[in-house]
C-alpha cells in the first residue's frame, strides 16, 4: 500500500513537472514568426463574426482581426490557420498552446483576465455587444420610451430578463414581458407578432433579423441595455505577444481616426515619405522611428495591416455595416469623435 | 393471376371488415395522405435547397484543399464501389476471397489518401471534414476497438486474477462514464498533461477516445458470445489435448464472434451516430460543418433544409452499414452450416 502511494505521488509529481517545466520564456510571438503562420482560434458559427463560405474559406469580423494579426506578425494576411473552437474548449486551447490567440467573440470580464481566473490577457475591445431591442419598422417606435406599456418577448431566467427589467425600472415606465424558454422561441414569438419588440444581444438580434422573410421591415433600436465587450485574447504573462496584439488593434482604430483606408494607404505612405513635417503620420506608418521594432514587429507593420484588411471602420462595414447581410448599427462601436467608444492612444 | 384475383377481397377482409375498421382505415389513409402531401409540397416547393446544392463539397470533404479533393473523393468512391461489389457483385470465388482483405486494406489506404505522404502532398487533419471525417472516425475507431474488445473479453474470462481484475475494472469504468465525458476528457484534458508545443492531433485524440469507449462495449458483446457456448465444448477440446490458446482460437472465439455479430453491428451504427458529438467539440465532421454553413449570412434560417438533408445522409450511411452487416451475417451462418455438414 505504501509503495502504491509513493508511486502515485511520484507519478503526479512527474505529470506536474511536465506541465510546469514546459513554460519556456520564449514569447509566443517569436514562435509565430518562426512558424511563419498564425494559429487563430475562431468560432466559425456566428453570422457576421466568423462563418464558413461556400468555397470553404472563413469570413467575418473575427476572421479579419486574425488576418490583421497575421499581416503584422508574419507579413502575410493569408498565413493563418483557423481552428474552430467551441465555447467550452476555447480557454483550454489557449492554455495548451493549440492556438496562438483567440479571436472568438469572447466577452472580457475580470475572472477571465485575472491570473486567479482563466489567466488570459485581452487585447482592446473590437466589438461592444450588448443587449438591444428589435421592433418592426412600421411600429414607429424609435427608442425604449416608445415601448412603454407594450409587450416585449424575452428569454426567461436569463440576465437578459433582468436587464430589461432594470432598464424599464430606471426610466420608471411599465411594460409587459412575454417570457420564453430560449432564444429560438423568442424569435418565433416575435415574428408571429405576439409582442411589439424582442430583446437579446444585438449581434443575435441582427442574425435573427437576417433570417426573417423581409429583414428591412425590422429595426434594432439604438438603446443598449448591457455591456458585452468582445475582444481577442492570448495567454497571460506573454507581454511581447499581448503588446503586439494590443497595438495592432489600436492601429486599426487609429487609422480610422486619421482617415487612412485600404484604398489611400499607398497615397498616405507616399505623402509621409515626401513630407518630413508630418511627424505623427511618419511615425505611425513606420517611415521614421522604431515603434514597430519596440513591439518586436516590423516598423511598417501598420502599412501591412491596413493593406490587408483596411481600417477598423472598413472591417466593420464589410461584415456588420448597413449593406452587409447582418447589419448592426455602429452606435458604441463608432470611434470617439463620432460618439462611440473606440479610441486609440497615440503612437509615440 | 390467382393472386391478383384475391387481392381485393383480401384488402376488404383486413381493412374494411366492419364499420369501426373502415373508420380507422379511412382515418389512417387520410392522415398519411395529408402528411405526405405536406411533406412533398415542402420538399419540392417550400424548401430552398441552395444551402445544400451550393455547399456540397463542404458536406462531402470539409475544408480539404480544392485541388486535392480527388483524394477523399477517391476514397469515398472506393468505399462505395466496395460496398456495391460486396452486396450485389458477382459471386466469383476469387473475388469473394479477396473482399475481406480489401475491406481491411481500404482503411490504411484512406489514411494515406487523406493525410498525404508517399508522394502525395501532406494535408493536415484540421482540413479534414464532412462525410469523409465522419466515415474516417467510424472506420478507424471500429478497426481499433474490435481487437481491443476481443482482448478485453478474453481477459475478463481469464483464470489469471490480475488480468481478469484489470479487464473487469476497465470495462466497468468505461461503461459507467458517459461517452461525452470521455470525449471532453480527450479533447480538453489530455492536452493539459503534455508540455506546451507537444500536440496530439485532434482527430487522433477523437479516434482514441471513441476506441477506448467502444472497446468496452465490444468486449461485453463478445463476452455474451463466449457465455452462450456450452462448457462441454471446452471440455471436449481439452480432452482432445488442445492447449488453452488453441481452445480460444479455434473453438470458442469463432463461434462467439458469430453470435455477437448482430450486437457488434449495433455498436458500429451507434458509433457512426456518436461521431456527431464531435461537432460540439470543434471537429467539423458532417454535423459540425453544417452548423458552420448555417452561420453564413446567405443561408441564415435554413435549419430545416440542412437538418432534413443531414438526416437523409445519416440514414443512408447507417442503412448501408446495416445491409453490409446482414450480408456478413448470412455469409457466416452459411459457412457455419457447411462446416457442420
Amino acid at each position: 500500500m505504501r509503495r502504491f502511494l509513493v508511486g502515485m505521488a511520484s507519478m503526479s509529481l512527474l505529470l506536474g513537472g511536465c506541465a510546469t517545466t514546459s513554460e519556456v520564456n520564449q514569447s509566443r510571438l517569436d514562435l509565430i514568426k518562426e512558424r511563419n503562420e498564425l494559429v487563430c482560434g475562431v468560432s466559425g458559427k456566428i453570422p457576421g463574426f466568423s462563418f464558413l463560405e461556400s468555397d470553404g474559406r472563413y469570413q467575418g469580423i473575427d476572421v479579419d482581426i486574425c488576418k490583421a494579426f497575421a499581416a503584422a506578425f508574419v507579413g502575410n494576411p493569408d498565413k493563418v490557420q483557423y481552428r474552430p473552437l467551441t465555447a467550452a474548449e476555447r480557454f483550454t486551447a489557449v492554455r495548451t498552446g493549440e492556438v496562438d490567440l483567440l479571436s472568438r467573440n469572447t466577452t472580457v470580464n475580470l475572472s477571465r483576465d485575472s491570473s486567479g481566473g482563466n489567466g488570459l490577457t485581452f487585447a482592446p475591445v473590437i466589438f461592444h455587444d450588448g443587449q438591444g431591442l428589435m421592433v418592426k419598422r412600421n411600429s414607429r417606435i424609435n427608442n425604449i420610451n416608445g415601448l412603454a406599456r407594450k409587450s416585449i418577448c424575452v428569454g426567461s431566467g436569463t440576465t437578459t430578463e433582468q436587464n430589461i427589467n432594470d432598464a424599464f425600472e430606471a426610466i420608471s415606465l411599465p411594460y409587459t414581458p412575454i417570457k420564453y424558454q430560449d432564444l429560438d422561441q423568442v424569435i418565433q414569438g416575435y415574428s408571429q407578432g405576439r409582442c411589439a419588440a424582442m430583446t437579446s444581444d444585438r449581434s443575435q438580434l441582427a442574425a435573427a433579423r437576417s433570417s426573417f422573410a423581409s429583414p428591412k421591415d425590422h429595426i434594432i433600436l439604438e438603446d443598449v441595455l448591457s455591456k458585452e465587450p468582445l475582444a481577442p485574447a492570448s495567454l497571460g504573462g506573454d507581454q511581447k505577444l499581448s503588446d503586439a496584439m494590443r497595438w495592432v488593434i489600436y492601429s486599426l482604430i487609429s487609422a480610422e481616426e486619421q482617415g487612412i483606408t485600404k484604398d489611400n494607404i499607398d497615397e498616405k505612405l507616399k505623402m509621409a515619405k515626401e513630407n518630413s513635417q508630418l511627424k505623427p503620420l511618419r511615425r505611425f506608418l513606420g517611415v521614421e522611428g522604431d515603434l514597430g521594432e519596440k513591439l518586436g514587429l516590423d516598423n511598417d507593420f501598420v502599412v501591412k495591416v491596413i493593406r490587408a484588411t483596411g481600417n477598423y471602420g472598413e472591417i466593420y462595414d464589410r461584415h456588420l455595416g448597413p449593406d452587409s447581410d447582418v447589419p448592426i448599427p455602429r452606435s458604441l462601436n463608432e470611434i470617439y469623435t463620432k460618439g462611440g467608444v473606440h479610441i486609440s492612444p497615440p503612437f509615440n | 393471376m390467382n393472386k391478383k384475383h384475391n387481392l381485393f377481397p383480401y384488402i376488404r377482409r383486413i381493412a374494411f371488415s366492419n364499420s369501426l375498421d373502415t373508420c380507422i382505415t379511412l382515418f389512417i389513409l387520410l392522415a398519411v395522405f395529408l402528411l405526405s402531401t405536406i411533406t412533398i409540397k415542402w420538399l419540392l416547393f417550400g424548401a430552398d435547397w441552395a444551402v445544400v446544392i451550393q455547399n456540397y463539397p463542404l458536406y462531402a470533404f470539409g475544408l480539404f484543399p480544392a485541388d486535392q479533393r480527388w483524394r477523399p473523393a477517391l476514397w469515398l468512391l472506393l468505399l462505395i464501389s466496395l460496398t456495391i461489389i460486396t452486396l450485389v457483385g458477382p459471386r466469383w470465388r476469387w473475388l469473394r476471397k479477396l473482399l475481406p482483405i480489401t475491406w481491411i486494406g481500404v482503411i490504411p489506404l484512406g489514411i494515406v489518401l487523406l493525410s498525404g505522404g508517399l508522394g502525395l502532398l501532406p494535408v493536415a487533419s484540421r482540413y479534414w471534414g464532412g462525410v469523409t471525417l465522419t466515415i474516417f472516425l467510424t472506420t478507424c475507431s471500429s478497426l481499433l476497438a474490435f481487437p481491443l474488445g476481443i482482448i478485453l473479453a478474453i481477459g475478463r474470462q481469464s483464470d489469471l486474477p490480475l488480468i481478469k481484475f484489470f479487464s473487469s475494472i476497465y470495462i466497468e469504468a468505461l461503461r459507467a462514464v458517459p461517452l461525452i465525458a470521455i470525449l471532453f476528457f480527450g479533447q480538453l484534458l489530455i492536452p493539459l498533461f503534455f508540455p506546451i508545443g507537444v500536440e496530439i492531433n485532434r482527430v487522433i485524440r477523437a479516434v482514441l477516445a471513441f476506441t477506448l469507449f467502444v472497446s468496452a462495449y465490444v468486449a461485453e458483446d463478445i463476452r455474451g458470445g463466449f457465455q452462450s457456448i456450452p462448457k462441454s465444448q471446452e471440455e471436449a477440446a481439452k480432452a482432445l489435448g488442445l492447449s488453452k490458446l488453441q481452445i480460444t482460437q479455434f473453438v470458442i472465439l469463432p463461434q462467439a464472434l458469430i453470435i455477437a455479430l448482430p450486437a457488434l453491428t449495433n455498436q458500429a451504427i451507434g458509433l457512426l451516430q456518436n461521431t456527431s458529438l464531435m461537432a460540439i467539440l470543434g471537429l467539423v465532421e458532417l454535423l459540425g460543418i453544417s452548423r458552420s454553413i448555417l452561420a453564413n449570412p446567405l443561408f441564415i434560417g435554413r435549419y430545416m433544409e440542412v437538418y432534413v438533408w443531414l438526416a437523409g445522409i445519416y440514414w443512408l450511411i447507417c442503412t448501408v452499414m446495416a445491409l453490409l452487416a446482414s450480408h456478413l451475417e448470412q455469409k457466416v451462418t452459411i459457412e457455419k452450416l457447411t462446416i457442420k455438414n
